[in-house]
């Protein structure tokens, strides 16, 4: 993928810093978005790319390390490359445990960063892939109809349809037919992927 | 007989045997009024020696009450001067060996000698022979101008031991104002000395730690101040670098020196931080008010001569914290002396309260509550910044690290004016949380 299309996100309070870490980057093809504060960057809209966060541990409005937090609540998934100019080290052991890709102590050479950044991207890709995926099986779920989701989710528990039939006192004929909706609707070869679906979407078992 | 006769004192009855006898009635009158004057006579000598009497009889009385109480005054006053845990003892100053003529109990207990060895003996040599002979000397030449002696001096037991010797003595005059004694009184001070010491020594060790935190708080300000410009550079330089790629190399060269001179002034920085470094917290289970108790004890001097009052208010039922004693000392001692600051021009009464309380299920707070000037609204923001301080002679370390201190312990530092006058500053603890350091 081009280098084009992927977007580093830096937040830091140094102005400086941040003119620099953006020429620097550019320089090697990516797409720059910078912040000095939290807070801009919580409510910049960010395309679905592979990208990644350099954040600055220690900032006017709010502690990187909270940032991460308010991220990981929101539901915005990106890989982070925490960068101080204090070297703490107990930060950045509470940042790795976090999920941080790397901690760089500034000044840090320009290899570290893009080596910190390249490992970043590969995961944002993956986690974009898996988030795609995710999205797709929810959107093939919600063409299901409500006795069509029901027979989904007893299939994805490993219930047979007879089983089916009984717990829910309808002919063993009728399920057969929802099933082959399911499947046919979740476009789903085997069972197996069927239920693999389930797991990815977090379909669980209907509320008894 | 007759003569007996004659002297029948009832002169109302008129003797007839008189008449009898033939002599004459003006003789018998002149006989009879000198009768009766001697009569008069008598009976007063009587009474005067009765009174006499009775008079010596009271004084004998009076003298055997006086001397009875007198000798129960005495018997007192030697029974206190025995029962005192003081050493007392009484020297013969008209003699030229000073020697000692009293010693009481506690006197023989310090020093190690018996009754025998002491009475009689120059008091001087008491002290044992390694004594300050320059203090021994300072007492004799004191003394002898009829003044009073008063101070510490380092004496020897007979087995030898040393003890610390509060010694007082002073001069006791006979009534035409000459020397007749010198009277000691000695105290062995020995614990509260060690006590002293031991307080010296923890509170020296805490501005020690004190003083070496602020240094390696500024020298962490001050690499932080200079690391960013130099990232800052560092990916200016590397940018350029790039961008020249195959074209200029001299300027590519220049950009490479730029490079190298970046890192390695960060290197500087990196090994000053690394030769300062902050040392790690020992976070061990502590009873926060026996910390605090502890604390009060280190600055009480300093309170009482600042003409400060501290109390404490302390929840005795509170669970043990995780914390560094020491750090947390530093935290306390850097609240009270603030707050001693702030009280230094309070014209009222200057009272601090240092009170402990549960929060709630989780969290313990200890609030420092003083009387002092309280905190203007525009300082509010800053207080916990580096360097900012609002004493003349302040580096404004204090509060900064402080706060980093308690961040470290998982709790917090804040400060909040009180409604009528002065500052209450508290800070929260985790209850049995070992911090995530």
């Amino acid at each position: 993928m081009n280098k084009r299309e992927q977007i580093i996100y830096i937040v830091d309070d140094d102005v400086s810093v941040c003119r620099a870490l953006k020429l620097l980057l550019k320089s090697h093809g990516f797409k720059v978005e910078t912040f000095a504060h939290a807070t801009d960057f919580l409510a910049f809209k960010h395309p679905k790319v592979p990208s990644c966060l350099v954040l600055d541990i220690r900032l006017p409005d709010i502690n990187g390390l909270s940032l991460q937090e308010v991220i990981a609540r929101r539901g915005i998934v990106i890989p982070i490359i925490f960068i101080t100019g204090h070297g703490d080290i107990s930060m950045s052991v509470k940042a790795m445990k976090a999920g941080a890709i790397d901690f760089l102590p500034k000044p840090f050479t320009e290899k570290k960063l893009l080596n910190a950044i390249t490992l970043a991207i590969s995961k944002s890709k993956t986690q974009n892939k898996k988030q795609a995926e995710i999205a797709k099986i929810k959107c093939r779920i919600s063409t299901l109809s409500p006795r069509e989701l029901e027979v989904f989710r007893f299939v994805a528990q490993g219930m047979l349809n007879k089983q089916i039939a009984s717990k829910r006192g309808i002919s063993l004929q009728t399920i057969k037919v929802h099933r082959g909706r399911v499947m046919q609707k979740m476009q789903a070869k085997t069972v197996t992927e069927l239920i693999h679906f389930a797991q990815k979407a977090g379909i669980t078992s209907p509320q008894e | 007989m007759k003569t007996t006769k004659k002297k029948n004192p009832n002169p109302q009855r008129k003797p007839r045997i008189l008449k009898k006898s033939g002599i004459s009635k003006r003789a018998r009158n002149a006989e009879r009024v000198r009768l009766e004057g001697l009569v008069s006579d008598l009976s007063k000598t009587r009474d005067n020696l009765g009174e006499k009497v009775r008079q010596q009889t009271d004084e004998i009385k009076e003298g055997v009450d006086k001397q009875q109480r007198s000798e129960e005054q005495i018997y007192i006053r030697t029974k206190a001067m025995e029962s005192t845990a003081d050493g007392i003892f009484i020297i013969d100053a008209q003699k030229p060996n000073f020697p000692v003529i009293y010693a009481n109990q506690s006197f023989q207990a310090m020093t190690g000698y018996g009754k025998k060895e002491i009475v009689g003996r120059n008091y001087f040599l008491l002290y044992g022979a390694d004594a300050d002979p320059r203090i021994v000397e300072e007492i004799k030449h004191t003394i002898h101008q009829g003044k009073s002696f008063h101070r510490e001096m380092l004496s020897f037991r007979k087995d030898g031991n040393k003890y610390w010797n509060l010694l007082r003595i002073a001069p006791v005059r006979n009534t035409r104002g000459a020397i007749t004694h010198y009277v000691g009184i000695q105290t062995d001070v020995t614990l509260m000395r060690q006590r002293d010491l031991e307080i010296k020594d923890h509170r020296e060790e805490l501005l020690h730690v004190t003083r070496v935190g602020k240094l390696a708080e500024f020298v962490s300000s001050l690499a932080h101040e200079i690391n960013q410009p130099l990232t800052a550079i560092l990916s200016y330089a590397q940018a350029a670098k790039r961008m020249l790629t195959n074209r200029e190399p001299q300027l590519q060269e220049i950009l490479q020196y730029i490079i190298n001179d970046d890192q390695r002034a960060a290197e500087v920085i990196r090994r000053l931080r690394s030769l300062l470094k902050k040392s790690d917290p020992e976070m061990k289970p502590l009873d926060i008010n026996a910390l605090i108790n502890e604390t009060v004890v280190l600055i009480a001097t300093d309170v009482t001569l600042r003409n400060s009052v501290l109390k404490t208010e302390l929840d005795s039922n509170l669970p043990l914290v995780y914390g560094d004693r020491i750090q947390l000392q530093q935290v306390l001692l850097n609240l009270i002396s603030n707050s001693l600051d702030a009280m230094e021009s309070s014209q009222n009464s200057r009272e601090m309260l240092i009170r402990t309380s549960r929060k709630d299920p989780d969290t313990i707070v200890v609030a420092v509550k003083d009387s002092g000037c309280g905190i203007p609204a525009e300082n509010m923001k800053k207080l916990f910044n580096h360097f900012f301080t609002s004493k003349p002679d302040g580096l404004g370390m204090g509060l900064s690290i402080s706060r980093s201190i308690m961040e470290a312990h998982g709790g917090r530092l804040d400060v909040e004016n009180n409604p009528d006058r002065g500052a209450t500053f508290y800070f929260t603890i985790p209850i049995g949380v070992k911090a995530a350091l």
